[in-house]
Parts: structure tokens; C-alpha cells; sequence
């Protein structure tokens, strides 16, 4: 009886001591996604404010924003993309930016802020640009077309994913007839589950991230993805094409924004400047190989990127490709579309 | 007689099949492939970059100590639970409370997670480690005591009954008669619980606060963006460490039993 | 007198940390879920005022309940065969030395300290169309060159029994290892043929031990999402996934409680039925 107690204070000691440590500089808390930064650039930002960067990570939007609604708090930067900010700034969860801690904003790209939803940047500024396409192998797929009619295509029937993402698979059956991603009109709609279910017949799974060692690997022939996971799966397979299809896709960003609830408001505003410095913003697109849009960072990109039509659309595709927004009240008539996709045999 | 060879085979066959995904994830550390392309040429620069990610260490030593920590305090708890319900069964108070330890194993993890961190929010209690510990000891609770009082049955505490009329204390006892017979239910219970603590993900990504991250949600979060490769070089650097320690150990009671 | 309130004493004292933690830390949550499941959601993922039934109302689609069968099938499968691997090991791991029953106890438990996530990616390595088991599997012309051993609920079984198992053998081998063996070579000896012996005597030594190790893969099989939404079909949704779809992608958190509180309510019915409706003074059945 008497050797219990001393092994589990030893244990609690052990245990506390492995967990805490001094704090001394301020702490800057980000919410994200993983590996989103380049790892210099987290080192420089800490050095240059004197502070200690914290970046917890989260596997989706909608992971984050069930966990913040329920009543969690302490993060002072969140990385959402601009579906989720418009739905959080709806909420009132979102703190208006401060324009005057947040000069390099000057050099965020004029042609992207046409399209943006937030075209004053007033609660968000962007960070990256995605655009969906398709990945294919190009030896394995005969007469490969840039249209999402390739889902279409029996011959690949069991070795095509589509993403597993309500908006973006809905959308891509939406800009297949020629209609805008954002629609909520209930025919255009039912037209657009009629044309995803012909497409399910043919795919071997719903997937968001694994398509990349999928289609790396040859498990899969055709690939519903996101562009910069796909140039970054080239590097190793050069086998593996990708391509914007030309009824237009689906452009996500996600945007840098403050809380209501942050404390180092300060800190998260100089991070934000930081990100468009230019030279930072070129290295980040770098890094993850999707878009920074920061004007003068073009220039200091590499010329597989500048000149890559993944990366920087043609004006002609971009005219007809869309940014999401949120539906509101409406989004209960695509979740209704989606469970009856998600059940049909 | 002829003992049944079929255990030993169905034994051995398990174990084939437990370790095949590890054998592969073994193998995969040191495959310069990021995408598991297909072997790409043999690298130690996962490894390497491994050195690079204090992000990773710090989420694999919080997840340590909360399971180490979380194992503990539930084993101590289940196992006084599992007691009380085999020895006073039939009164109205132990069926109450083997409901109560029952029920943890059918709430669907989303569900307990968010109505948890619900009840944080409105108690106003801060996330951080100490919410995950509380939340990994209360799932714990439940399988460390099932697995105890699986340990129980039967038991006759008639033993102790005897032992205490022959004069021995509560501590003698305790120590000396109950908690070596049901040592192995213990260990059970103990590992048990160690595991569900140190791969939980789902209720852990509620509860916990800015900095608190555990490894689990660092790997579904590296997922999207992350190279898992990183993850295979420190899984086999941490089945590396265990066999290592197992293999000490079994060294050491050889050695205590030649003696 | 003085007895019988020493010994009530006595079982306050030794239930009342797991009771106290699991009321606080548990019941009070749990409450809140079926709560939820009472209210009206607002379709920006916050929880509406007042009371309805409409979240019970829409789980009487017929999608649901075909969700729910096959949510019931696979895990009945994965628990029957989980149990099937389970006892032999316990058997076999109880008679052993202690040495060597700790050791192996240890080999079996490893595996499961890597990450969740990667042994299912590893799965999907070894499952891989281009596979060695793919390959070996069609040379043994047990499968045919188009044959995908993934994204079907032949993967989500094997990869469930893979994840749960650990889970079924430790209970077992608690209940076995106090077992008294001689008791088999008693029969034995008296005539039974070693299935028989097996059979009746064994498994009823460790039913508490059997009864454990099936609570332990059938429930959490029940609510599972994270496995057949990596290595499940397009068609193979389960429950969980209905519910983490109405949490995540719906944002509906009362429908996504309502779900959950009939599936905690279908699985404890039959738990209160056994424990309540025995008469008090005699043993509950399943303790």
C-alpha cells in the first residue's frame, strides 16, 4: 500500500512535466490546415515580432466551423475558404479587418478581387487560390477531353473518383449543363443529380484527399482534384496530366481572418501583411503550388508556374469558372440532392 | 491426451495478418515516394526531415503523456468500479451504475465529442490538455472496468473474507491476495485503454484547445496537404522503441528467474 | 444492523469515483444530446428555440432504415468473426507461461499504438489493384483481373475486423486466463470429446469475458465512419457516416443527435430490459 502512492505521484509528475513548458513570448494561435505555411516563413515571422506561432490544423471546413459554433475560442487566425468566411461573417464570428495594419494588401490582385465575395477585403484577405479539374493518366486514357463529360466515360467505369464534396460534385453536374455552380433553382438542379448518378455508376469511390496516391499509383484512371495537390503528385509521376475543363470549374480560395473571439489581434493583422509581402506570397505558392494572388509575387514565380493553365487560367475558362458562395437557407436543398445521391444504388 | 493444435495456428495466423499493414508501413518510411507511387528508390530522408518538424514531436509527446496519464487514473477508476459492481450486484444503486459505465461504449464518438465540448463551453471551462484528459478518462472508465469485471467472474470474495477473519488488513489484503489475482485483468484493462487514448481522434479534435494538439489530429489534418510518409518514419521509429523496451524486459525476468 | 451499513458504505465509497466522473463527464453530456434531438436546427449550424419533432420525423425515410440494415449486417459480420479469432487466442494465450503470455500479449497489442489512419493506408497498399495480394489471388484464379478488393464492403469488413480485434482478445484472455483448465481434462477424462468439453465448459467459464469482447467490436461497429468512408463503395454508407454528415456537411446538429439517440436508445433497450426488470435481491443476469 505504501509503494502505490509514490509510483503514481512520480507518474503525475512525470506526466506534467512532459506537458508544460514556460511561456514567455506571446503566442499567436492559428487554426488551419496542415503544412499550409512554408516552415521559413513561420521561423522568419517569429523572429522578426518576437512571438511564438501555435498552428493547430483542422481536416476540413466544416470540421472547423462545427467546433467554433459549439463554443470553442482561443484562435486568433483562421485559414477558412470563402464559402465557410461568408457563412462565418453571416454568423457574425468575424472581425473586421484593420486596412491601416495592413499595407502590403495593396499588392493582392485587382482581377481576383473582381470575382471575390469579399471585394473590399473588409473581414478577409485571400490566401490561396485552388482550382478543381481533372487528373487522368495520359497513357492509360485514349482521347482524353477537357470537359466534365469525361465521367462520363464507361471505359474508365470502377477507376474514376469524384470528390466527396456536396458543393463541388453538385457543381461540377451544374457547369456540365451550363449552369452556374451557386444556382438554387430546384430544376436546374434535379437536372444536375440526374447527370451526377449517371456519373456515380462509373467511379469507385467519393474522395477528397486520397485521389493523389491514387492516381500516383494508377489505382485510379481519372480524378476529380484540386490543382495544386495534382502538380505537386506530377513532380514524382510525370505520367499524370490535369486539366481545367472548358464548361468552367470551381475556384476555391481560402481567406486569412480574425475572430471575434482572438486576443493578439495585433499579431494576426502584422501575420496577415506578412503573408503578401510579395516575395512571401511567391514563396508560398511555391511551396504548395496553388495561387498566392499577389500581383507583384508573380513576377517572382518560376516559369513552370507562370506559364502553367492550372495555376493561372486562361481569361476565357476564368470568365466562365466561379468562386462558391454560400447558399444560406438554401443549402437544405442540395443537402436533400446530395443524400439522395449518396443512397441511390 | 492430444492437445488441439488449432489454437496455436489460428494464433500464428492472426499474427501474419496484425502485422502485415505494418510491415508495409515499415517499408514505406523508406520509400522516397511521397504518394506511395511504388517503390521510388530507398531514402532515409523522412528521417531526416522527421528532425525538422518540432510541430510532430510536440503532438506525439502530448498524446504520451494524456494516454499515460489518462491510462492511470481510469485504470485506478474502472477497476474500483468493476469491483463494486460484481461484489454488491444485485443492489438497485450497481445496476444504476453498470449502466452508466455501460453507456460510454454506445454514444457515437461525434456525438460525445461535441456535446462535450457543448458542456465545456457553457461551464466556460478553458480547452486544452485537461479537457482531452478529462474526456479520454471518461471513455476509458468503461473498458478498463468491462475488462475487469470480465476478470471477476465468479470471483468468491469468500477469499477475502477469509483473509480479513484470519486478520489481515486492507492493505495486506489488497495487496497480497485481491490485486494479484486479478493483475491480468488489470494489464488488460490497462492496455486497453492506453490504445483507445493514444489513437483517439474524433472526440479529442472537439475537446481540445489552441496548442493542445495530439498526434492523431495532427496526421487527419497532414492528410490534405502533409506527406504521411513522415508519419510512417515515426511509427516505425516508435514500434522500434517498444520492441526495444519488450525485449529488455523479457531479458530482465529471464535473468530474475535463472537467479 | 451495524453490518449491513458498514457494507453500504463500503459500496458507496468504492462506486463513487466512477460514478461521480461518469455523471459529470458523461451523463450530463449525454442528456444534452438527447436534448438536442428535441430541437429545431437552423440551417447555419446553430440550434433553434423551442421544441419539435420534426427531427424524428424525418428519420422515418426509408433511406434510413436501409442504412440501418446494412449497418446492422456488417457489423454482425465483423463481430461474429472477430469473436471467432478472438477465443482460440485467449485460449491459447492463457495456458501459456506467464513470460511468454505477456510477451505475446504485447506483440498483439503493438501494432495498435501506430496511427489509425496509417494502418488503413497500409491496408490500402497491400488491397491495391496492382497488389501483391491481387496478383496472388488471380494466379490461385480466385479472382478475376477486373476483381477490385477495394471500395466494398468486403474491405470495410476486413479492415473493421483488423481495427476491432485487439478489443475482442483482451477481455477474452481476462475472462480465460482465471479459467481453471483442469477442469477440461476432467471432462476429458470422464469421456467428453474436446469440442464438447470446449463447448460447455469453456465458453460458459468465460461469458462475462465473451459478452465484453462483444460490446466491445459489435457497438462501436455500429457507429463507425471513418473506415468505410476510406475503403467503402460509393453505396456502402453506414450510420456513422449519416450522422457525421449531418453534423459536418448539413450542419444539422438536431437531426445528427436524433440519429444518434434512437441508435444509443436501440442498443441500451435491451441492456434496461435485463438489468430493471429482474427481480431486485437476485443477481442481474448479466452481471
Amino acid at each position: 500500500m505504501k509503494k502505490r502512492p509514490t509510483r503514481f505521484l512520480l507518474l503525475l509528475v512525470a506526466v506534467t512535466s512532459l506537458v508544460g513548458c514556460g511561456r514567455s513570448r506571446p503566442a499567436l494561435n492559428i487554426y488551419t490546415w496542415a503544412d499550409y505555411f512554408k516552415p521559413d516563413i513561420i521561423r522568419r515571422f517569429e523572429q522578426e515580432n518576437g512571438c511564438r506561432m501555435v498552428i493547430d490544423t483542422f481536416d476540413s471546413n466544416e470540421a472547423m466551423y462545427a467546433k467554433l459554433k459549439a463554443g470553442a475560442s482561443g484562435y486568433d487566425l483562421l485559414t477558412p475558404s470563402s464559402y465557410m468566411v461568408s457563412l462565418m461573417h453571416s454568423q457574425e464570428m468575424l472581425r473586421p479587418l484593420d486596412h491601416g495594419l495592413l499595407p502590403n494588401l495593396v499588392h493582392v490582385d485587382p482581377e481576383y478581387l473582381e470575382i471575390a465575395i469579399d471585394k473590399t477585403m473588409d473581414h478577409s484577405a485571400p490566401y490561396m487560390i485552388v482550382n478543381t479539374g481533372l487528373a487522368y493518366l495520359k497513357s492509360k486514357v485514349a482521347d482524353f477531353v477537357p470537359s466534365w463529360s469525361m465521367f462520363d466515360r464507361a471505359d474508365l467505369k470502377g477507376r474514376i473518383t469524384l470528390l466527396n464534396d456536396m458543393r463541388e460534385t453538385i457543381g461540377a453536374g451544374l457547369k456540365s449543363l451550363g449552369y452556374s455552380l451557386n444556382s438554387t433553382d430546384p430544376g436546374e438542379l434535379g437536372r444536375a443529380k440526374e447527370v451526377v448518378l449517371g456519373w456515380k455508376a462509373h467511379i469507385a469511390k467519393f474522395e477528397n484527399e486520397q485521389y493523389k496516391t491514387g492516381i500516383a499509383s494508377g489505382e485510379f484512371l481519372l480524378v476529380h482534384s484540386y490543382s495544386g495537390d495534382i502538380l505537386q503528385v506530377q513532380r514524382e509521376n510525370p505520367d499524370v496530366g490535369f486539366a481545367i475543363p472548358r464548361e468552367g470549374t470551381a475556384i476555391s480560395v481560402d481567406d486569412l481572418v480574425i475572430p471575434k473571439t482572438a486576443r493578439q489581434v495585433r499579431l494576426a493583422h502584422a501575420f496577415i501583411n506578412f503573408l503578401h509581402d510579395p516575395r512571401t506570397a511567391a514563396e508560398n505558392t511555391i511551396f504548395l503550388s496553388y495561387l498566392c494572388p499577389n500581383k507583384e509575387g508573380y513576377a517572382l514565380l518560376p516559369v513552370e508556374l507562370r506559364d502553367n493553365p492550372a495555376v493561372f487560367m486562361p481569361p476565357d475558362l476564368r470568365a466562365k469558372s466561379e468562386i462558391f458562395a454560400d447558399l444560406g437557407a438554401a443549402n437544405a436543398l442540395y443537402v436533400k440532392i446530395w443524400d439522395e445521391i449518396k443512397s441511390a444504388k | 491426451m492430444k492437445r488441439s493444435r488449432l489454437p496455436l495456428i489460428i494464433t500464428i495466423g492472426v499474427l501474419v495478418f496484425l502485422y502485415l499493414p505494418i510491415v508495409i508501413l515499415v517499408i514505406n518510411s523508406f520509400n522516397a515516394s511521397r504518394f506511395s507511387t511504388g517503390w521510388q528508390g530507398f531514402s532515409l530522408g523522412w528521417y531526416a526531415r522527421l528532425l525538422h518538424e518540432p510541430e510532430i514531436w510536440r503532438a506525439a509527446r502530448n498524446s504520451l503523456a494524456i494516454a499515460f496519464g489518462a491510462t492511470a487514473v481510469s485504470v485506478i477508476f474502472g477497476t474500483m468500479a468493476a469491483f463494486a459492481l460484481h461484489r454488491f450486484a444485485r443492489s438497485r444503486l450497481q445496476r444504476f451504475h453498470y449502466g452508466l459505465v455501460y453507456m460510454p461504449l454506445v454514444v457515437p464518438e461525434i456525438l460525445m465529442g461535441i456535446s462535450l465540448l457543448m458542456a465545456f463551453a457553457a461551464a466556460g471551462v478553458r480547452l486544452g490538455f485537461g479537457t482531452i484528459f478529462l474526456a479520454h478518462v471518461t471513455f476509458c472508465i468503461s473498458f478498463v472496468a468491462m475488462t475487469v469485471l470480465a476478470r471477476l467472474q465468479d470471483f468468491d470474495f469468500a477469499v477475502i473474507e477469509a483473509a480479513q477473519d484470519l486478520g489481515a488488513g486492507w492493505g495486506t489484503t489488497l495487496r497480497k491476495i485481491l490485486l494479484p489475482l486479478i493483475t491480468p485483468g488489470i494489464l488488460a484493462g490497462a492496455l486497453l485503454a492506453f490504445t483507445l487514448s493514444i489513437d483517439d481522434f474524433v472526440i479529442t479534435f472537439f475537446v481540445a484547445g489552441p496548442g493542445s494538439t495530439t498526434l492523431p489530429i495532427r496526421i487527419y489534418s497532414m492528410i490534405k496537404y502533409g506527406s504521411p510518409p513522415l508519419i510512417n518514419a515515426l511509427s516505425t521509429i516508435l514500434l522500434a522503441v517498444t520492441f526495444t523496451a519488450v525485449a529488455v524486459s523479457q531479458r530482465i525476468s529471464r535473468s530474475k528467474v535463472k537467479l | 444492523m451495524k453490518r449491513s451499513t458498514r457494507k453500504k458504505l463500503q459500496e458507496a465509497l468504492v462506486s463513487s469515483p466512477s460514478l461521480l466522473w461518469l455523471s459529470l463527464f458523461f451523463l450530463f453530456p449525454t442528456l444534452l444530446v438527447f436534448i438536442l434531438a428535441l430541437r429545431p436546427a437552423n440551417p447555419y449550424g446553430g440550434i433553434g428555440q423551442g421544441w419539435t419533432l420534426q427531427n424524428l420525423r424525418r428519420l422515418t425515410d426509408p433511406s434510413y432504415l436501409e442504412v440501418s440494415w446494412r449497418t446492422l449486417e456488417i457489423s454482425l459480420i465483423t463481430t461474429v468473426i472477430c469473436l471467432l479469432l478472438a477465443v482460440p487466442i485467449g485460449y491459447y494465450l492463457a495456458r501459456l507461461s506467464l513470460r511468454w503470455r505477456n510477451l505475446l500479449l504485447m506483440l498483439i497489442i503493438i501494432p495498435f499504438w501506430t496511427n489509425f489512419l496509417i494502418r488503413i493506408f497500409a491496408w490500402k497498399v497491400l488491397l491495391h489493384p496492382e497488389g501483391l495480394i491481387k496478383h496472388l489471388l488471380v494466379f490461385l484464379g480466385l479472382a478475376g483481373p477486373q476483381t477490385s478488393l477495394l471500395y466494398n464492403a468486403g474491405a470495410v469488413v476486413l479492415v473493421s475486423v483488423y481495427t476491432f480485434l485487439p478489443f475482442t482478445i483482451l477481455p477474452i484472455y481476462a475472462a480465460a486466463d482465471k479459467f481453471d483448465f483442469q477442469l477440461l481434462e476432467a471432462a476429458r477424462d470422464l469421456g467428453a470429446r474436446r469440442f464438447q468439453a470446449f463447448y460447455r465448459i469453456f465458453l460458459p467459464g468465460i461469458r462475462r469475458g465473451l459478452l465484453t469482447a462483444l460490446l466491445f467490436v459489435f457497438i462501436p461497429a455500429l457507429g463507425s465512419y471513418v473506415i468505410p468512408d476510406i475503403v467503402g463503395g460509393p453505396g456502402g454508407e453506414l450510420i456513422g457516416n449519416k450522422i457525421a454528415q449531418r453534423v459536418f456537411v448539413d450542419r444539422n446538429l438536431p437531426l445528427a443527435s436524433a440519429i444518434s439517440a434512437v441508435l444509443i436508445l436501440s442498443v441500451l433497450a435491451p441492456l434496461i430490459a435485463v438489468l430493471f426488470l429482474q427481480p431486485k435481491g437476485k443477481r442481474p443476469e448479466i452481471l
